[in-house]
């Protein structure tokens, strides 16, 4: 015991200490005064605080998540919270009115020159602050609630999107026009992401038989996607049957099982987040090595651009369009396909 | 009063006003630095000079930054303060809540807390405070037993329980489906950066009263290193002093841990590095445990925000990082 001996050996032990009360007594009340000073300190210091924005003509308006929030008449300092939500403003082409981005906001190319304000996960709400937003747009489930309730804290008008589905998309692109005075842009988008879903719709519904696929989105553990995703509505609107369906939305899969479901078809989505990573085509290869599966047999093992299958944006179109060529590229031979 | 209690009360104001010093500047270092902006002018702006500054600026320093800070100095004060508990208690210099394995009990609560959707108040700090207890009990049946063996089979069962509590996080997180999955992560590395000001409301009021009662046992403390039999002798309810000492401790650990997640060593290194200056007395310890161990966490927590270019990482790993080689460097500086 290194400090039993050191502590024997202190020049302040006279092994009557506890004798004394007055002093001790003393002491104790110096400490208590000191915890007391402190609590004061701390509610002196909020109490002057207050909120910064409050001199904008505000309006009350319903997120797409029902709840009711103050946003600017005329938003000028837009910051988005998800790169899904960056797109649809370049899209909308209000990019003038945008001040911040999440870190992966890469497309188009240009959002990824504007202020990062960290992932959209761990969102650093100083580096928001100090950008001055006057509406902040964030994303349901994707955005962490704490940090949005947090924004809210500050005063920041936070609209919250909630899309779920093809058609929360369409209408998150509608009210993301709307908030941003950019009605007319997000209507003709609207309007042509609606005749290009109805085209593919009339092609798949001549197809004959639905073909089994299996859509790869983490590489280890292999996971895939159920009933209540995206993915899910693009399969089936491609006219596939998706075998990751199910109650779980990140359902996982051991080879074996895989091999099991024999699937027809094996979509490896990849991250473009690292572009010499070649993880995706190792994956492929090393289906490849599985001969029994039928997508290995026809060699229908594709890899495609996560971005645009799990981000809700107006590319899921492109995204549906790509997953109908992969399924029943019969349909399309007349055609001339899409890039 | 005696010659002896008036050296020994000078001697824990100096120490105490030497580290205030150090926890005041630290402090103003820590509203100093972060993702928008650094440097030392703007916040002595605002926190000195009587006229109108940035309204952004003020906001950042005093509803972002502060909290933050103030998140720091309490988990440090407290995870410092427990650590100098447990090595007193268990009269092992080694114990401290994380290796122990109390901070991965709470972890455990919290985890479960977080998963079934708790809210943080109070139902993930019950959560958190019961697994704390849960591993407490654990560590104490594991390791009484044959006198002998106990000082050692304590740091072992400690070592075997957390083992266990880092498989049973793992199997919890691989389980779930929630998607606060990646929250949890961050979280358990150890994460201050959502910390608001009922947060610290809330931790202070939980705490403060701890170290109060802490700091009042704190002379039963320097009886309990002399052996049982010797501060029984003294007037000490032994059963009674020690029971009140690990329930409190493990309370504010894991208030601490429910809040802040799972920052390693800070106990360890504080409480021996505050040994080596001051010499061992707890009377003077606990109070520069809880200044000290404040400025400690603040300036990792400093740290943390400085080194990355963008974003920041855990505050656990700076301390971690740290904490184990200046642990090792002062353990063999003390017995040379």
């Amino acid at each position: 015991m290194i400090f039993e001996i050191d502590f024997m050996k202190s020049p302040h032990w006279n092994g009557n200490g506890c004798n004394n009360k007055d002093g001790r007594l003393k002491f104790y009340s110096y400490f208590t005064a000191f915890c007391i000073f402190f609590l004061l300190f701390l509610f002196s210091e909020t109490s002057a605080l207050c909120h910064t924005f409050s001199d904008i003509k505000l309006r009350s308006v319903n997120d797409q998540t029902g709840r009711k929030v103050n946003i600017p008449k005329n938003p000028v300092r837009v910051v988005s919270l998800a790169p899904s939500v960056t797109e649809i403003i370049f899209d909308l082409k209000r990019q003038d009115i945008l001040k911040g981005v999440t870190r992966y906001s890469d497309f188009p190319a240009q959002a990824g020159k504007l202020p990062k304000i960290g992932s959209y996960i761990q969102l650093d709400i100083e580096k928001i602050v100090s950008l001055k937003p006057d509406l902040c747009i964030a994303v349901k489930d994707s955005n962490p609630i704490q940090k949005v309730q947090r924004l809210y804290d500050l005063g920041i008008p936070v609209y919250v999107v909630n899309p779920v589905n093809l058609k929360t998309v369409l209408d998150m692109v509608t009210r993301t026009g709307e908030i941003l005075k950019a009605e007319k842009m997000a209507q003709e988008l609207v309007s042509s992401m609606k005749s290009r879903l109805r085209k593919i719709k009339l092609i798949v519904s001549k197809s004959i038989k639905k073909p089994k696929v299996f859509f790869q989105i983490g590489i280890a553990p292999i996971v895939s996607a159920g009933t209540n995703t995206f993915l899910n509505e693009l399969i089936e609107l491609s006219g596939g049957i998706n075998l990751g369906a199910g109650k779980n939305p990140y359902p996982r899969f051991s080879i074996e099982q895989v091999i099991r479901l024999n699937p027809d078809i094996i979509l490896i989505s990849s991250m473009a987040r690292s572009k010499n990573d070649n993880i995706f085509t190792e994956m492929k290869q090393k289906w490849e090595t599985w001969k029994m599966i039928s997508a290995v047999k026809h060699q229908k093992i594709f890899i495609v651009d996560s971005n645009i299958f799990d981000r809700p944006t107006p590319r899921l179109i492109d995204a549906l369009e790509m997953m109908a060529h992969i399924i029943h590229p019969e349909l399309f031979k007349k055609e001339t396909p899409i890039q | 009063m005696t010659f002896s209690e008036k050296t020994i009360m000078s001697r824990i104001i100096k120490v105490s006003l030497i580290l205030a010093f150090i926890l005041a500047a630290s402090i103003f270092a820590g509203l100093a630095v972060g993702s928008s902006f650094n440097g030392l002018r703007t916040p002595w702006e605002i926190i000195f000079s009587a006229k109108k500054t940035d309204p952004i600026l003020s906001t950042i320093i005093w509803r972002i930054r502060f909290p933050r800070v103030l998140m720091a100095l309490m988990s440090g004060a407290v995870l410092s303060t427990g650590g100098l508990v447990f090595q007193a208690l268990l009269r092992n210099t080694l114990a401290e809540p994380y290796i122990l394995g109390i901070s991965g009990g709470s972890a455990i609560g919290a985890i479960t807390g977080i998963i079934l959707g708790f809210s943080r108040f109070p139902g993930v700090a019950t959560a958190a405070f019961a697994g704390s207890m849960a591993t407490l009990v654990l560590v104490v049946v594991m390791s009484s037993g044959k006198a002998s063996l106990a000082k050692d089979s304590m740091l072992l069962s400690g070592v075997v329980i957390n083992a266990f509590c880092s498989a049973i996080i793992m199997f919890l997180i691989s389980v779930t489906q929630s998607s606060q999955i990646h929250s949890i992560m961050f979280w358990l590395m150890g994460d201050l950066s959502s910390s608001d000001m009922n947060q610290v409301y809330i931790l202070a009021f939980s705490i403060i009263p701890c170290f109060i009662v802490i700091f009042f046992l704190s002379h039963s403390m320097n009886l309990f290193l002399m052996g049982k039999e010797m501060a029984h002798s003294m007037g000490v309810n032994i059963k009674l002093v020690m029971g009140i000492l690990l329930v409190i401790s493990s309370f504010m650990v894991s208030a601490t841990v429910a809040d802040c997640g799972l920052l390693g060593f800070v106990g360890l290194v504080v409480p021996h590095m505050l040994r080596l200056v001051f010499g061992s007395d707890h009377r003077i310890l606990v109070p520069a445990c809880i200044l000290g161990g404040g400025a400690y966490m603040v300036i990792c927590d400093l740290l943390a925000r400085w080194i990355p270019q963008q974003g920041e990482i855990p505050v656990g790993v700076i301390t971690a990082m740290i904490g184990a080689p200046l642990f090792v460097f002062l353990l063999k500086k003390g017995k040379a």
